[in-house]
Order: C-alpha cells, then sequence, then structure tokens
C-alpha cells in the first residue's frame, strides 16, 4: 500500500481525523477529565481535583448498582442466547428459502425502534393486560399477577428487545460451519450430544460471543426500559447515570460512572478476540 | 416526491411564520382547550414540552443556559432557587393587570415578595389516598403507608422533596428540614418504606389507582379528580401531622425568546374564568379570588380536596429552598432509589 | 424432530410478534382505556394527523435521519476508501477510534457529547442533533461501504490516474458507480439508526428542535393510549416499506 499522496486525499483525511478526534476523542477525554473534579452547587462542576467519585462508587450504595445492573445484565443475555442458540442453530440448518424468510421475520424487529417495542408490552403485562386475561381465562391462575413495575417486567422487557441481536451472530456463525464437520464426527463415532458438545459449541463460540456483546452493554445502559417497565424502584446503570447528569447534576459521578463502564467494556472486548485467538489458531493450524 | 413536500410545507406554514410560545411545564398541568383559546385569540401559536419534576426542569435549564423555553412553571422553593441564581427575567407589571385578581395570601410570599420574577399558577396540596373497597378503616396519618399489610402496595412520588416531607412530618419534623440528622432520620424511615413500595411516579398516579396496581399512596390534590372518574372507590384524607401545600408560578427564564408573549400569556391565565377552568380540569385549587364567586364554581366550593378549609390548611406547610442542605437531600434520595 | 424445531422457532417467532400485533390491533380500538374491543375505529388515526405538534416533530425527525443519514455516508465512504487505497498516518489511531465508536454505549456518547457542546457554548438544538447523529452513524455506515471494498481492485484506479484523470474524477465516475449498493444500504442503515434515537438524544436535543423518539417517550411515560398506538403502528409501517424498498435496491443492483 503506498503512503497518502494527492492534496485532495490529504485535505480529505484531514476533515475526517479532526471529527472524529473532535467529536468522540475529545468528548471522551472531557469526561474523563470530569471524573476527577467536584460537583458544584449551582454550577455542574467546580474545578476542585479529588478522586472522591471514584471512591464513593466503591461505597457500598454505588457498587451496589454496578453488581445489580451486571447481574440483571447478564441474566439478559444469558436468556437471550439460550433462547437465540437453538433458533439461530435450527435457521442455518433449514434449506435456503426457510432461512430467507427466518431471517427476514427476525430482522424486522431488530430494525424497529426498542423504544415502541417496549411499550408494546405495557399492555400485556399490567395487571389487567392481556397475559393476566389470557391466563385467568384459562384458568392458571385466580387473581391476576403483578408483573409490570417489578424485575420481571424489566427482565422480559431486555430479553425481547435484544432476542434479535443475539440470534443473529449466532445464525451467522452456524452458517459457517461446514457441513462436513458434523459428518466426519458422526463417522468417528460421536453421538448427536457429543458432537454438539465438542465440535459445534466450541466452532460457534465467537457467535456466542459476540451474542453476549451485542446483548450485555445494551442492558447496562438502555434506560428506558426499566423507565417504562419497572417502576423506578430498579434502577439500572444506564438510569443511575441518566440521573447524575440530568437530575442530581452530579456531573463528575456520573462521568466516573461512564468511564468505568467504558473500561468494563474495553476489557471485555480484549477477552474477545483471546477468543476468537484461541478459537481460529486450532484450525490455522490446520486440524480440519 | 415534491409534490409531496409541497404538500407537507403547505400543511406547516401557517405554523412556520406566526409568533411562537415555547412553554416548559408539568406533564399534563395545561389544559388543551385553554392553549387552543389563547391561540386563537392571540394567534401566537404555543408550544409545549414537559417535566415530571422540579429537579428535571432545573437541571435543563440549567444545560440550557436559562435559554429555548419562554414560560416556565416551577415550584416555589425552585423559584426560590432559580431566582438566587439569576435565571429569570423581572416581570413588567404593567403588562399584567390581570394580578388584581390574585388571592392575597398568594402573592408576596417570602421567596418573591414583590412578585418580581413569578405569578402564581397553581396551587394544591399533596394527600394521601386510598382504595376504599380495599380499605375499610379510614386512615388519618401518613404513618398507614408503613403498615406491613401494604407491602408492594404503595405509591410513592417520583419527588425528592415530597417524598421525604412525609418522612419527616411522620417523625415530626418540617418538611424544610435543614438539619443533616433530622435528613439522615427521614432517610431511613424511608428505607423502610420502600419494602412497601410498588413504583416510584409523578407521571402515572393516576394510571397506578384506576388499574388497581397500588392501594394507597402519595397523590396531587389534583390527581382525585381523574382517578375518582374512573375508579370511585379512591378517596383522600388529609393526613393529622401535616402536609406539603405546594404552589405552582410562571416564571419567565432570563434567556427567553419570547417574553413579550409570556407576558401575554401569564395575563391570560390570570383572568378569573381562565384561571377557573384550568383549576376545574386539572382538580386543583385556584389562585384567583375571583373564580370562586363564578356560577361554574358552585361544586369546587364544596369538594374539600380543590377548596380546603382554612382549619385543614393549617397543618400544611409549603415547601422552601434549603439552601446548601439539597446535596444531602440528593445524594440521600439517589442512595434510596439503589438499596 | 423437524415438528419440535418449527414448533420452537414458531413460539420465538410468535413471542417477537404478538405484542407488535397487539399494538397495531388496537389502535383500531373505539376505547380509549379499557383492553376489550369495542369496535373499529380511524378515529386515533385522523386525530393523529389533526396534531400540528406531532407533524412537525415528525418532519424534524425526518429532516435530521436524512441530513445526518446522507453526510454520514459520505464522511465514511471518503474514510473508507482513504483507508482502502493508502497507508494513513496515525491510522490504528482511527480505527481504534471508529472501533471504540461502534462498541460504545450510546449513553456515553451522549453525555460526552453533551458535555463537549456545553463547554463550547453549542446551544443543544438541530445543529449539536446533527453531529451527534452523524458521529453514532459513521461506524455502521463505515463497515458497510468497507466490507464492499473487499472486493475491488485498486489497480483500476491507478490505471485511470495514469490515463490523465483527477483524483476527484477517479471518485465520482470510477469508485462511486461502483460502491453504489453499498452506499445505499449505509444511508438506510444511518437512517434508520436516527429515525429510532433515543438515548443520544436524549442528551443533546433542546427545545427549539424536538424529534420525534423523545417526543414518544414522553407519551409512553403515561401508560397506554391508543393515540400513541397509532402513531407506533405507522412507524412500524414506515420501517417495513424501507426495509422492503432497500432490500429490492441491493439485490436489482446486484445482478448485473
Amino acid at each position: 500500500m503506498k503512503r497518502l499522496e494527492g492534496k485532495f486525499n490529504s485535505f480529505l483525511y484531514a476533515v475526517c481525523a479532526l471529527w472524529l478526534f473532535g467529536f468522540v476523542a475529545l468528548p471522551f477525554l472531557a469526561v474523563l477529565a470530569i471524573s476527577f473534579l467536584s460537583r458544584g452547587y449551582s454550577d455542574f462542576v467546580e474545578p476542585v481535583f479529588t478522586i472522591q467519585n471514584y471512591l464513593q462508587i466503591f461505597d457500598f450504595v454505588y457498587l451496589k448498582v454496578f453488581l445489580s445492573s451486571t447481574y440483571l445484565a447478564l441474566l439478559t443475555s444469558l436468556l437471550c442466547i439460550l433462547v437465540a442458540y437453538p433458533f439461530a442453530y435450527f435457521l442455518a440448518r433449514s434449506n435456503e428459502r426457510a432461512q430467507a424468510i427466518g431471517l427476514a421475520l427476525v430482522m424486522i424487529p431488530f430494525w424497529t425502534s426498542s423504544l415502541i417495542r417496549s411499550y408494546a408490552l405495557i399492555a400485556i403485562l399490567k395487571t389487567n393486560g392481556f397475559l393476566n386475561q389470557l391466563l385467568i381465562k384459562l384458568g392458571l391462575i385466580d387473581s391476576p399477577l403483578s408483573i409490570l413495575y417489578t424485575d420481571w417486567a424489566v427482565m422480559i422487557g431486555m430479553v425481547y428487545t435484544l432476542l434479535p441481536f443475539a440470534i443473529l451472530p449466532i445464525f451467522s456463525s452456524v452458517q459457517g460451519l461446514s457441513k462436513n464437520l458434523l459428518e466426519a464426527s458422526q463417522d468417528l463415532g460421536a453421538t448427536a450430544f457429543q458432537s454438539f458438545q465438542r465440535v459445534i459449541l466450541p466452532l460457534t463460540s465467537p457467535g456466542v460471543m459476540g451474542a453476549f456483546l451485542l446483548t450485555f452493554f445494551p442492558a447496562l445502559g438502555l434506560f428506558f426500559i426499566p423507565d417504562l417497565l419497572g417502576g423506578a424502584k430498579t434502577l439500572v446503570l444506564g438510569a443511575a447515570i441518566r440521573d447524575q447528569f440530568l437530575m442530581n447534576r452530579n456531573w463528575p459521578l456520573g462521568s466516573a460512572l461512564s468511564v468505568l463502564l467504558t473500561l468494563g467494556m474495553f476489557l471485555l472486548l480484549a477477552f474477545n478476540s483471546w477468543v476468537k485467538k484461541r478459537v481460529q489458531a486450532p484450525e490455522e493450524e490446520g486440524a480440519f | 416526491m415534491k409534490v409531496f413536500l409541497c404538500f407537507i410545507f403547505l400543511l406547516l406554514s401557517p405554523t412556520l411564520f406566526c409568533e411562537r410560545l415555547v412553554i416548559f411545564n408539568w406533564t399534563e398541568y395545561l389544559p388543551s382547550e385553554v392553549i387552543r383559546d389563547f391561540e386563537k385569540e392571540t394567534g401566537i401559536e404555543v408550544k409545549l414540552s414537559s417535566y415530571e419534576s422540579n429537579e428535571a426542569m432545573y437541571t435543563k435549564l440549567k444545560i440550557l443556559r436559562s435559554k429555548g423555553y419562554d414560560l416556565v412553571i416551577p415550584s416555589t422553593y425552585f423559584v426560590e432557587k432559580m431566582i438566587k441564581e439569576g435565571m429569570l427575567q423581572k416581570l413588567d407589571h404593567e403588562k399584567l393587570p390581570n394580578i388584581r385578581h390574585l388571592l392575597p395570601r398568594l402573592t408576596g410570599l417570602p421567596f418573591d415578595v414583590k412578585n418580581d420574577f413569578s405569578m402564581p399558577y397553581l396551587w394544591g396540596t399533596t394527600v394521601l389516598s386510598y382504595n376504599s373497597e380495599k380499605i375499610k378503616e379510614t386512615p388519618d396519618s401518613w404513618k398507614v403507608l408503613w403498615k406491613s399489610d401494604y407491602k408492594n402496595q404503595v405509591l410513592v412520588l417520583e419527588d425528592m422533596r415530597e417524598t421525604f416531607s412525609i418522612a419527616l412530618k411522620s417523625l415530626g419534623y418540617s418538611s424544610n428540614s435543614s438539619s443533616p440528622t433530622e435528613i439522615r432520620e427521614a432517610y431511613d424511615k424511608l428505607l423502610k418504606l420502600k419494602e412497601n413500595v410498588r413504583l416510584f411516579s409523578s407521571e402515572a398516579p393516576k394510571q397506578a389507582f384506576i388499574n388497581q396496581e397500588v392501594t394507597l399512596g402519595m397523590t396531587m390534590s389534583g390527581d382525585l379528580k381523574v382517578i375518582q372518574e374512573e375508579n370511585p372507590g379512591i378517596a383522600a384524607i388529609y393526613p393529622k401531622e401535616g402536609f406539603t401545600i405546594w404552589l405552582d408560578s410562571m416564571v419567565i427564564p432570563k434567556g427567553a425568546s419570547n417574553p413579550q408573549a409570556a407576558h401575554r400569556f401569564i395575563n391570560y391565565v390570570l383572568r378569573p374564568e381562565v384561571s377557573l377552568k384550568i383549576a376545574l380540569e386539572l382538580g386543583y385549587s385556584t389562585v384567583n379570588k375571583e373564580s370562586l364567586n363564578l356560577k361554574a364554581a358552585a361544586q369546587m366550593k364544596e369538594n374539600p380536596l380543590m377548596n380546603p378549609s382554612e382549619e385543614v390548611l393549617q397543618r400544611g406547610e409549603f415547601l422552601t429552598d434549603v439552601g446548601r442542605s439539597l446535596l444531602v437531600y440528593e445524594d440521600l434520595w439517589q442512595r434510596l432509589k439503589v438499596e | 424432530m423437524k415438528g419440535l424445531r418449527l414448533v420452537y422457532m414458531g413460539s420465538v417467532l410468535c413471542f417477537l410478534y404478538i405484542p407488535i400485533f397487539i399494538l397495531v390491533l388496537f389502535s383500531f380500538n373505539k376505547a380509549t382505556f379499557s383492553t376489550d374491543w369495542e369496535g373499529f375505529s380511524l378515529q386515533w388515526y385522523t386525530k393523529l394527523f389533526q396534531n400540528q405538534d406531532l407533524l412537525e416533530v415528525t418532519l424534524n425527525s425526518l429532516w435530521l435521519a436524512i441530513s445526518s443519514a446522507s453526510l454520514s455516508t459520505v464522511f465514511s465512504a471518503v474514510l473508507a476508501i482513504l483507508f482502502f487505497r493508502f497507508r494513513l498516518p496515525a491510522q490504528s489511531f482511527l480505527k481504534g477510534t471508529l472501533y471504540s465508536l461502534l462498541m460504545a454505549p450510546d449513553l456515553v456518547l451522549g453525555i460526552s457529547l453533551l458535555i463537549l457542546f456545553l463547554a463550547i457554548g453549542l446551544d443543544l438544538g438541530y445543529l449539536s442533533l446533527l453531529i451527534a447523529h452523524i458521529t453514532f452513524c459513521i461506524p455502521f455506515c463505515f463497515l458497510t461501504i468497507a466490507a464492499r471494498m473487499q472486493s475491488f481492485d485498486p489497480s483500476i484506479l491507478e490505471a485511470a490516474l495514469d490515463l490523465g484523470a483527477s483524483q476527484f474524477q477517479t471518485y465520482t465516475r470510477i469508485l462511486f458507480p461502483i460502491l453504489k449498493p453499498a452506499l445505499l444500504s449505509a444511508w438506510m442503515l444511518a437512517f434508520t439508526l436516527s429515525m429510532d434515537d433515543v438515548i443520544v438524544s436524549f442528551f443533546v436535543s433542546g427545545p427549539s428542535y424536538e424529534v420525534l423518539p423523545l417526543k414518544i417517550y414522553s407519551m409512553v411515560r403515561f401508560g397506554v393510549k391508543p393515540e400513541v398506538n397509532a402513531l407506533c403502528s405507522l412507524l412500524l409501517l414506515m420501517t417495513l416499506v424501507l426495509l422492503f424498498l432497500s432490500h429490492r435496491l441491493i439485490n436489482s443492483k446486484e445482478v448485473r
């Protein structure tokens, strides 16, 4: 590849680089900087250096937010993956026409506004909503379940919103599997379950990892779902950060929380690359 | 495509070229009929944005550097804070002849002695509502919310000062306490209350009561009007330890782009019949002394929620700015949400 | 075994679609609050079209989506081409920034831009929204276009340059026609992302330029209202139409 040449090209590159620096890198540095300042009484930030914000996070209260949000997000991710995997697997193994239809059907919710879809759940989950009415009609329960405004509603809402995000990466990774692999393992005497456990699962782990990443982080940040379905008792990390900025005016604390969230994200991404390398390396060593 | 765009442009052109008034108000706190009548009379187009709490309103205004909105309707203690921080502009009383209709006891209040910056809009109280079909014995105190019988059945407002107030009052303190020990005690009490709380909300309490998601809780006096229309079994009382009386006022932010239109709107709202219309529609109490004499006010005068007696009002307390101890409240409020 | 597969896939699809179905169905319900069907009615749709405020906000969102999608597609195309042709100074830093932008939670993006705008004194309104929307669309557009470029032979551009074409001409006359399907995909993707964005817009929008998702958000916090159902149904329809169009456009271009 040659080096950058041409005035026009250099100009274009400069514009792009400046934009990315000015509107991505710089703002994030600002967030980092603010996380080390103090909150003001009538202003948002007072230029007094402190690490109090980070200390405050490790104080029990905010640690709890982190932990409970992470727990909720983990559960959401897990549930999404558990439901998505068989679906994606079956879909990838069906004929081309079914695949096209199935994929289209999954893409549509993927493209629709998640806000609208969360709203659609309210009518279903509320005390005199459709789910309760159905359950009562079927005689499965006597009095309506209060699902709305609980952690369960938030979880259902998250899984509902994020499921397509889990299906797609797993689907694409199963699709990439060579059909010969399964046949080969069966020829070698493995049972269906063993083939699955030892061949398919490890080879589709990048897809699973992708599904995890695409569901875990949104689950931490999507504050409107607990807002609509959770009755404001469930404080997700995203809502906590939003509150610091738009209600409490504790921008330094909000910034510190954001920095930690971003750091966590990078760590997970690094872990993901490591997993990917481990999966691809044996392949490259000519095992198959 | 071009035809379509032209069509849309024509559809909106009346709005593009006329004068605008941008109002920032509590959600569903201004009847659309009043807005339409005002628009028809003056030709000024009204745009409405809403907030759920004073804190959110204040933060948004701070972020916008007091620009972007022509009229805002904060509660007393925030008017106080905003005046102190220079976020508001002075009102021109010459443009507001209808001031003379205001109830004397609502003007000249300590936070804005000469009403230089604010004009009363609506006032009301925060009461204890309960489902009389499920709760046979009429409650008389905030303490009933803490009873273990009501696990997961209580509604609490998404309002820091108001919610702290019920705890402070139940401990015998003032709603405007700036003592960190007292505030902390209130916080501990609220922590216990949280076991009973189903939902923190200032916007959806009406739905929560109508749909029977909650059995009892805090509500604004006006909410009862909507609630009782759909579910007459819901009643309300004024707790004996006390409750908050609040007043929402109209103010004009310093950076408003159309203060003239804002003045016209304020003067319009101060008309007795308009003030009464707003109060009746929303279920709150009118700030206008003439309104009570109008024929339409007959039913309202009998309603203790819309027209509480002097005796009852003695037990009520206005919320005032608590200065720097606001930070103590805010910190504990965040902790409450999290634990 | 096949039956079980179908049942499973069917149930997942039902789970995904039933709430949407109910949402659309009840936008035609006569009743206001109840969950009982009280007859077919188009009243909520007519009410919607009479709502000036809502129409204005929708147009705002549409214009914002169109402008940010277009600008972000151009930006990403330029960047993709440059990356593809040359070894650029500080390219790993730039690639890193793009990658972090892709992965970063909308929340962090929103607040970091809010802080920036406040610091430089930019009033929140159309411009702040535009900058924010362009920025978060860039990584998605970039990936879409870069993927298409993998199968392209750069020597054609060199040949054109040798024959006397200017840099600008090689871009407009050679690259652009070839990249058209990718550009279209990128544009559609960016358009949809912009129309649906709640979180970033939440932080960087001001009263002078209100956008639809935020309006819906504040309406939705009240509970279920048929008017909102009608609005949501229309938006769902728009998404479907767009998806269909993009599918047709891409497929027709691929056939040569």
